[in-house]
């Protein structure tokens, strides 16, 4: 059994009043793609944040590759984010920056690697994700699917260990929503520990390891997919099955 | 005679006594080396008002404007039998004794009438001349005014504070007393109909009699006490030996009667050759140098109120530690308490405050209190334009390991400054007009040599229209530039 990359343990968050997240446990291992699922507010979004500290744990531990980060002081923990890269829903992309300038700025600035080196790695990770061609366009020229494909990209400058993704193709128009898709299964592929939030269940069928059925703050069931999708075993992972699959 | 007792005078006089009282008792204690002083130091800086002629004014002399009349005489033949050399400071009346006290000068002389007032604040010599007052009217109405008397049920002006000022309103019966600053906008007044007559010292009514034909001068006939119509020196609280010193050379003014033998014709010389040519191009140099020194000021503040402005709004939002919020805390007061202050007396404050621990000139203090100023809402924008900028864009840049820092530098910041620009254009714009406000130190920006060509000519509103065209001229060139940046960031 291999050492896991990130280990959770009694995790909990409130957002005042609000209990979002209560109590959990789990492991993510090296190479492993983890799809988490479940009804909305159910507190998906917020465990991923936990996850690389855009959210600060209200009690219980976040460690990666051993380190609990919610311990480290904000340097370590700068520095340690580096290795998890993170897609958003709303892309997040610099809109004052080209495509280029997007995914060579935290390399440049944080890593401290010289523009040249920057340039042509940025090139590669954009002929991986098929956007070359548009690498001195402005974010606000591309549709959805390109601008999710450049946010990968500008994730994978980093050289991350994990990727975290939160709702890649939420806010996509249904026909990008494959392009999107693809580039992450071919990372699965190449072996990149993934944690992906999302409602495609074809994708999590098809490139997930493991599903985490989520709701009411807890992780209900942690299965692999055909197990899951074939037999769920409580009811609230029943009743939304039947809810998205009709 | 002049005796202004303004408002800010009393602030700043206030002022200085709070903060100075240390000072002034181990002064009156020790030995008083005044006169020692000056002559080792081989300078007598003197202060005075240029815009009250014939007793000092500005005049076109070898091309350069320089400051001339009968106290600047006075001011050389004290130098003179100091045996060092004068240098002439202006500034506005109600800073001179402000500036006398925190020592940006040496002494004061002009017309300045020793009160008991001022006593007890400065030392004044023995008085060099005897004035009496004058009431300017209309030619046209001279039939109708014989003395202050005749003045009922009409309105005098007289410049605010003096003693002439205090004459009309406790002399006269049923007459409306009108107080401005400038005499020139005294007599634009009159000549007007705003004003009936205007009360000044006799020697300024002469002047301005004798260059305006549409103007007479009757007698005022106040009830004046010698004291408040006579003009001394003024030195520091305390120079004994300075002021016996200078006071040989008064007595000397005054047994060889230089003052109306040499001086006051020397002076009416001026204001003739002053006259001789009042065309607004004629004094082009004096306009230019004041464009030169508003785009001096302006520039310079922009330029460090625009960073003092990111470190204030950076501080605004710290948020954490005690530390932090302590910084926070010093932040918001110092920008409320800035926009709940006049920017005059702020300028004031940096100039004369300030000045008790540092000598600074004119301009640099102008440039401090106004890019002061500036930072406080340059803060408030940067702080609304920081809060505009998308959560998501400090996730992302934070998810790829960049610091708090970083991202508020590289991806934070720029995009607060294109949304904010329109207001940060505005700020510079409205600090090419307020950049004025260091008139009444004496930098000589645009308003400062708009008053001395007012004085010098004693044309009232053409050298208004004059600075007004240049004004726009530089408040719209500025707003195309800043728009041609605008454009160009459009971008994004």
């Amino acid at each position: 059994m291999p050492k896991p990359v990130i280990e959770v343990e009694k995790l909990a968050k409130s957002f005042g009043d609000n209990q979002v997240l209560k109590d959990i446990t789990e492991q993510v291992n090296p190479g492993e793609v983890i799809v988490v699922i479940g009804p909305s507010g159910g507190g998906k979004s917020t465990f991923l944040r936990c996850l690389n500290l855009l959210e600060t744990p209200t009690s219980g531990k976040v460690a990666f590759e051993g380190h609990d980060l919610t311990t480290l002081d904000t340097k370590s923990v700068n520095s340690l984010r580096e290795k998890m890269g993170m897609v958003f829903q709303g892309f997040n992309l610099f809109p004052n920056m080209t495509v280029l300038e997007n995914i060579k700025l935290a390399p440049m600035k944080v890593k401290n690697t010289d523009d040249a080196s920057a340039t042509k790695r940025a090139h590669e990770l954009l002929q991986r994700v098929g956007l070359d061609d548009h690498a001195d366009a402005f974010p606000d020229s591309l549709s959805g699917g390109q601008a999710q494909r450049v946010a990968i990209a500008r994730a994978l400058a980093m050289d991350p260990e994990v990727l975290l993704f939160d709702e890649p193709t939420s806010a996509l128009d249904p026909e990008m929503v494959g392009e999107v898709l693809n580039v992450m299964q071919e990372l699965a592929k190449e072996g990149m520990t993934m944690v992906v939030v999302t409602h495609e269940m074809g994708f999590a069928k098809s490139v997930g390891d493991r599903i985490w059925f989520m709701a009411d703050g807890y992780i209900q069931e942690n299965n692999t997919p055909e197990a899951f999708f074939a037999n769920p075993e409580t009811d609230r992972a029943k009743d939304f099955l039947s809810k998205i699959l009709m | 005679m002049k005796k202004r007792v303004g408002l800010l005078l009393a602030i700043m006089t206030a002022f200085v006594m709070l903060v100075m009282p240390l000072g002034n008792t181990t002064h009156a204690q020790a030995a008083d080396n005044s006169l020692e002083k000056i002559q080792k130091k081989g300078v007598l800086v003197m202060g005075t008002s240029p815009d009250y002629p014939p007793y000092e004014f500005q005049a076109t002399v070898n091309g350069k404007s320089t400051v001339v009349g009968m106290d600047v005489q006075i001011g050389k033949k004290v130098a003179k039998d100091l045996g060092v050399k004068l240098k002439i400071k202006s500034m506005s009346f109600d800073s001179l004794l402000v500036a006398l006290q925190t020592g940006k000068v040496d002494m004061i002389i002009s017309g300045m009438n020793p009160t008991p007032a001022r006593r007890k604040n400065v030392s004044f010599t023995h008085t060099y001349y005897q004035g009496g007052y004058d009431i300017v009217i209309n030619k046209t109405d001279k039939a109708k005014y014989k003395n202050k008397d005749s003045f009922g049920g009409g309105t005098l002006g007289a410049q605010t504070g003096t003693t002439q000022y205090n004459a009309a309103k406790s002399q006269t019966k049923n007459t409306t007393v009108k107080g401005m600053t400038s005499q020139s906008d005294l007599i634009l007044a009159l000549q007007s109909h705003k004003l009936d007559g205007v009360a000044m010292e006799k020697p300024s009514a002469e002047a301005y009699v004798s260059n305006n034909k549409q103007l007479a001068a009757i007698p005022s006939d106040f009830n004046m006490s010698s004291s408040a119509t006579s003009s001394a020196i003024a030195f520091r609280k305390g120079s004994t030996s300075l002021v016996n010193k200078v006071n040989k050379t008064v007595d000397q003014i005054k047994k060889e009667n230089l003052v109306k033998k040499d001086y006051l014709p020397a002076a009416g010389k001026y204001l003739k050759t002053n006259t001789v040519n009042t065309s607004m191009t004629h004094y082009w140099k004096a306009f230019l140098t004041g464009i030169e020194y508003t785009l001096i000021i302006t520039v310079c503040s922009v330029f460090f109120g625009f960073i003092i402005g990111i470190i204030l709004a950076l501080a605004r939002m710290a948020r954490g530690n005690f530390f932090k919020n302590l910084l926070r805390w010093v932040a918001t007061a110092y920008v409320e308490f800035i926009r709940g202050t006049p920017m005059m007396v702020q300028v004031m404050f940096v100039y004369f405050g300030l000045g008790l621990f540092v000598n600074l000139p004119a301009l640099t203090s102008g440039i401090i209190a106004i890019s002061l100023n500036s930072g406080a809402y340059v803060a408030e924008y940067i702080r609304g334009g920081i809060n505009s900028v998308d959560v998501g864009q400090t996730e992302a840049a934070r998810s790829l390991g960049m610091s708090n820092g970083k991202t508020m530098r590289y991806v934070i910041l720029p995009q607060a400054l294109k949304n904010i620009w329109p207001s940060l254009g505005n700020e510079f714009i409205t600090l090419i007009k307020d950049s004025s406000i260091v008139s009444i130190i004496g930098v000589t920006e645009l308003i400062y040599q708009s008053n001395i060509v007012r004085s010098d000519t004693y044309r009232g509103v053409a050298p208004i229209v004059v600075i007004m065209v240049l004004y726009f001229i530089l408040t719209f060139t500025a707003s195309r530039i800043l728009n041609y940046f605008e454009r160009k960031m459009q971008h994004a």
